[in-house]
């Protein structure tokens, strides 16, 4: 915790706030229903609870304990705090207690004021959560006179230390900018059908990561994953070349690929990228390095088991935590809260290499728009970090014109290798190449390339045909090996 | 007796009778409540004088008039209370026909009928 911050509670809205509230200040929290409100305040309140401070939860809709009932179903104990509820009693209904003769704003403002005094002089709370200040607006005749009575009201708790978060139930026809003129911090809520959010969009004395943010609520309360700024992490590393492990496929790679590097493993379904990719991180477990891979489309045992098939011991480097294999489910993630994901294992783990099968399922999987955006910046996050990227790109033709990959991502790689299947003389073969390679040179021919059980085999360079990237490669002239045709 | 001021409050809603006596009680009048016809009658017939009506004519049907008439002639000031309505032109001159010192719409503010009562009272 960042000097003189407050912690909201929540690790991700901190890490927006850069640290936390600043004490002594009053936040507006603002969203429809369902939003999150309440839970936000809550997990304010509770965080204080560590430090021993009082905090106080004044209510004026949801009554006291309906709200702790709730907090105990997602786990919060709420003994820690002590409310004031302001929210009508059922006598109101039972005994009719409607009147018309005066303005609620007659009739309630002075017991509801005096009440909220009573408490605040008895408890001394550092941390207040009003829910919901909009129920004010009911208690003031006037415009004019809601806002005296919030401002004055904030004056009142800030005069005597407290932070407050107040939350504001806005809605097209009882907007709020008026409250957000008032706050020194405003927060958002929302809840979207293609995912919940948070925003700041003001906060008076600190820096904030702007723009929307993930945001989920389950058992464990709110969870925020802040969205991901490529920018700030950087980490020091030797840009040095690692090993795939197989001579043949080193050599057309003039060494292998490079740490801090994207590379694109390309080609259509079956010619074996993913094993590729995995002979990699088979090499890195040699080394003792610790590879992540995300498979959005193939179940994690089928993986396993296909790799075991070529001779690639993935379940003894999954046991000996060199190797992860996560199954991401389609629509259950945003990229913010995937990215939060990967950052886990980088910065807590120390992966060295994140494998993401494949670009089309991320693409698929993936709640909300932008996704190429979202990869890229995840990508060169990574590569801040100095870990290998290797994304799966799968093609749709299986021969045909060459192209790099379907959806417009190459630009994010700093390699292509590219796979391909090649029909000579009736027989369906496999080629690999380079295509590009940013930091160094590499051999511009292609190799036939062979997945057995043995594992991976890379052939010589296939020189002497042309044609090769149409998939229906012609004998070269030149070409010698007669015994072959 | 008291020497406070005497006020009669007749409402057919109870909070609304509640919340007068307090607010008026608070400012120094003795106060009594009718939240019906008839016990507005058993008021009235009883020799109490009363220096000021405070009627709220919502929930009421037209015999409330006859009983203005009887304030009317008893010499009794009286302000009629209405909720806001379509109608409220028509109640106004029934009202005013009828005797009343004036016409006030809900809600009310408080300050306001603090002012109207005084002056009706002559503090």
């Amino acid at each position: 915790m960042s000097q003189g911050r407050l912690s909201t509670g929540i690790t991700g809205f901190d890490e927006i706030l850069c640290g936390g509230l600043i004490p002594k200040q009053a936040y507006l929290v603002r969203g429809g229903a369902g939003c999150g409100k309440t839970i936000l305040g809550l997990h304010f309140l509770l965080a204080g609870s560590i430090y021993d401070e009082e905090a106080l939860f004044i209510t004026l809709g949801e009554s006291a304990a309906q709200i702790q009932q709730n907090a105990s179903r997602i786990g919060f104990d709420t003994q820690t705090v002590s409310f004031l509820d302001l929210s009508p009693e059922s006598e109101f209904f039972r005994e009719n207690q409607t009147y018309d003769i005066f303005s609620p704003a007659e009739v309630e403002r002075e017991s509801t004021t005096q009440k909220i005094i009573e408490s605040v002089e008895k408890l001394q709370p550092r941390r207040v959560f009003l829910d919901a200040v909009t129920q004010f607006r009911y208690l003031s005749t006037d415009e004019f006179l809601f806002r005296k009575q919030v401002l004055s009201f904030i004056r009142f708790l800030l005069d005597r230390d407290a932070t407050l978060i107040f939350a504001s139930e806005s809605s097209p026809n009882a907007p709020d900018e008026d409250l957000q003129f008032i706050s020194d911090g405003v927060i958002h809520l929302s809840n979207e059908p293609q995912g919940r959010t948070i925003a700041v969009t003001k906060f008076r004395g600190s820096d904030f990561i702007p723009g929307f943010h993930s945001l989920t609520i389950s058992s464990q309360g709110m969870q925020i994953f802040p969205k991901l700024r490529p920018e700030v992490h950087e980490k020091k590393f030797i840009m040095e070349t690692i090993s795939s492990g197989i001579p043949d496929l080193d050599e057309l790679l003039y060494g292998g690929i490079e740490r801090g590097t994207v590379t694109i493993l390309t080609g259509p379904t079956g010619v074996g990228k993913t094993t590729v990719g995995i002979q990699f991180m088979k090499e890195a477990a040699g080394r003792g390095e610790r590879s992540v891979i995300y498979t959005f489309e193939e179940k994690k045992e089928t993986l396993l088991a296909r790799c075991e098939q070529v001779n690639i011991p993935v379940r003894h480097m999954v046991e000996n935590g060199n190797l992860l294999v996560v199954p991401i489910e389609p629509l259950h993630l945003t990229p913010d809260e995937f990215a939060n994901k990967v950052r886990y294992e980088v910065e807590t783990q120390a992966t060295q290499i994140v494998m993401i099968d494949s670009v089309a399922g991320y693409r698929i999987a993936m709640r909300g728009a932008d996704l190429v955006a979202h990869l890229h910046s995840l990508c060169k996050y990574l590569q801040n970090m100095g870990v290998t990227v290797i994304l799966v790109n799968e093609m749709e033709n299986i021969t045909g014109d060459f192209r790099a990959t379907d959806i417009g991502i190459s630009y994010i790689a700093d390699n292509i290798i590219f796979l391909r299947y090649l029909e000579i003389q009736g027989k369906m073969r496999k080629a690999i190449g380079v295509l590009k390679k940013r930091v160094s040179d590499f051999e511009k021919t292609l190799r036939e390339i062979e997945i057995t059980r043995f594992g991976i085999k890379v052939g010589k360079p296939l020189t002497g045909l042309r044609k090769i990237l149409s998939g229906t490669p012609e004998w070269d002239d030149s070409y010698q090996g007669r015994n072959e045709r | 007796m008291s020497d406070k001021p005497l006020i009669l409050t007749v409402d057919r809603n109870r909070r609304n009778l509640e919340l007068l006596r307090n607010f008026l009680s608070k400012q120094g009048y003795e106060i009594i409540c009718a939240s019906n016809l008839d016990e507005l009658d058993r008021v009235l017939s009883e020799s109490t004088k009363i220096n000021l009506v405070l009627l709220d004519v919502s929930g009421f049907d037209q015999n409330i008039w006859g009983r203005c008439e009887q304030l009317k002639t008893q010499a009794i000031p009286f302000l009629i209370i209405s909720a806001k309505s379509n109608y409220i032109a028509a109640i106004e001159a029934e009202s005013l026909a009828r005797g009343a010192s004036s016409i006030l719409v809900k809600p009310l503010v408080i300050k306001q009928l603090l002012h109207l009562i005084r002056s009706l009272l002559g503090d």
